[in-house]
């Protein structure tokens, strides 16, 4: 290519915009800017992070996301292949990096993790936790119900995903607390907070155990999805140890903090929108589905990824270099009003709502299903047992940046009490560890195919 | 009326199925759609339709 043939950085840049989604303002102003960016710069150069590409535009990240031939997940920790970063940005500078799982790689090797895993997420295989999820909610619920006061966060949203998780890992549920709290602050916990060092230590214990598990699993085979990665062959090879921690991590990292933070807004929302939950509780037959899908277009729980461009294209309009970093914001892209009417009000009815929080393209979150369900007996267990509900502004804590996650820390509620309906948590997480045992329920569908079996479960309403 | 589920477009969102339960069926193993026939009955049409609109993916189309 002779010298006039390269177009000048100046003008492939010259759309920019100085995009700091780590700064607390992008939070405060996430409307304002995203209306600035698809108005002026769908696509837009910014200097911040080391100097990256933000992709804003509905339509721009629809094709930048499956433009999979010049995008790249690969996060390459040892310098074996071209040395790109993976999907955050900027990069974390840990003293030991470790590569994301199967998001942070690609083809070949993300596919066949993906054919590894995907019999224990696929729809049918997550509709047989059904009765499990019902139990542990119940209990949640319960330990709370005869006070008239719950924090949504710690008490329901926190403990459902991550018992299930580790009941799907094939994990003993009761070691839950271990993964439950250094998987959520190491998201909220800003890097430079004096809480650091805690979590720090919290992650560790968290690691050694997973260490413990998969080494334990290996040695004695238990049905789960350390099972299947512990055995599963990658290009024909047992793939390192800390490749498949990535995955688990991957797992536990995905599990855990985004279905949490897509119940905490949604209760918060109903709360402050009384008759649109009394709605939402009355029509539910018809109105679940779409205002699940609302809310996960709204609140975006993981609102965007980075990636490496593979070779000199263009796409979008826009022309890129070998080796640029990219922002696919799919936060941003969930509120453009070329694809969404009235993009920043929550209209629970939504139609042709196809929202991008699961991503796009063949990174599609593998736990998709799974957050929807719980998602949805959380919500209408809630809207059964304390339909009166009424959050605490107060109380309420919103991570103080959306720059990984969209979340809540805690979210205090009071309501009118009510009647236990059986044994609390911690019973209630022995029973349901006897009953994955004995009923091998975490056995991928091809195995399994019949749901979970409670004696004496009432059938849930609804759903 | 005429449905297609494209399977190089198609991520396993199921939105399809959500919307129009008796026209998408989900693969048991890793949730991708396929219709459950191609010709579309009448009554199911505003379903599909909507189906269409709603696949994050773009991967159905109607012929």
């Amino acid at each position: 290519m002779s010298v006039e043939e390269i177009p000048l950085d100046a003008d492939r840049k010259k759309h920019s915009y100085e995009f700091a989604r780590h700064a607390p303002e992008y939070r405060h102003q996430f409307e304002a800017i995203t209306q600035e960016m698809q108005a002026r710069c769908p696509v837009a150069w910014s200097d911040t992070y080391g100097g990256h590409w933000v992709a804003a535009g509905a339509s721009e990240v629809f094709d930048l996301a499956r433009s999979a031939e010049y995008l790249s997940n690969d996060h390459d920790i040892e310098g074996v292949r071209r040395g790109y970063k993976g999907i955050s940005i900027p990069s974390q500078d840990h003293d030991m990096q470790i590569q994301g799982g199967f998001l942070e790689m690609d083809p070949p090797g993300q596919r066949e993790y993906r054919q590894v895993l995907n019999p224990y997420l696929s729809p049918a295989a997550v509709a047989r936790w059904t009765p499990v999820v019902d139990e542990l909610v119940r209990a949640c619920l319960d330990e709370k119900i005869e006070t008239g006061r719950i924090d949504f966060v710690d008490h329901l949203a926190n403990v459902v995903p991550a018992v299930l998780t580790l009941a799907m890992l094939g994990i003993p549920l009761k070691s839950w607390i271990v993964y439950c709290e250094p998987t959520h602050a190491a998201v909220y916990t800003p890097p430079d907070s004096p809480d650091m060092e805690r979590v720090r230590e919290i992650q560790v214990e968290m690691g050694e155990d997973l260490f413990v598990q998969m080494a334990q699993i290996r040695e004695h085979p238990r049905p789960g999805m350390v099972d299947a990665l512990v055995r599963a062959k990658i290009g024909g090879k047992t793939p390192p140890d800390m490749e498949l921690f990535g995955v688990l991590l991957l797992l536990i990292g995905g599990g855990f903090d985004t279905t949490t933070s897509l119940t905490a807004h949604a209760l918060e929302w109903l709360s402050e929108h009384p008759g649109q939950r009394e709605r939402l509780s009355r029509e539910r037959d018809t109105l679940l589905d779409p205002a699940t899908e609302e809310f996960l277009r709204f609140y975006t729980p993981a609102p965007g990824d980075g990636r490496t461009i593979t070779q000199d294209c263009e796409i979008a309009g826009t022309r890129f270099k070998e080796g640029e970093r990219i922002w696919l914001s799919w936060a941003m892209a969930n509120r453009d009003p070329s694809l969404f009417e009235n993009p920043n009000e929550i209209d629970l009815a939504r139609t042709g709502n196809r929202h991008y929080s699961f991503g796009l393209g063949l990174h599609r979150c593998i736990g998709s299903n799974v957050a929807r369900m719980v998602f949805k007996r959380m919500l209408t267990a809630v809207l059964d047992r304390m339909p009166d509900f009424e959050c605490d502004p107060a109380g309420a804590v919103h991570y103080e940046t959306i720059g990984v996650i969209q979340g809540m820390q805690h979210l205090p509620a009071t309501f009118t009490p009510g009647p236990r309906l059986g044994a609390g948590l911690d019973e209630t997480i022995e029973m349901l560890q006897r009953l994955c045992d004995e009923q091998r329920l975490a056995e991928p569908v091809t195995v399994r195919k019949a749901k979970a079996e409670i004696a004496g479960q009432r059938p849930a309403a609804g759903v | 009326m005429k449905v297609h589920v494209d399977p190089e477009r198609c991520q396993g969102h199921t939105l399809c199925n959500m919307i129009a339960p008796k026209m998408f069926e989900l693969n048991e193993i890793d949730g991708h759609s396929s219709p459950v026939s191609e010709e579309v009955p009448a009554d199911q049409e505003d379903k599909v339709a909507e189906a269409v609109r709603s696949c994050p993916e773009q991967a159905i189309s109607l012929s």
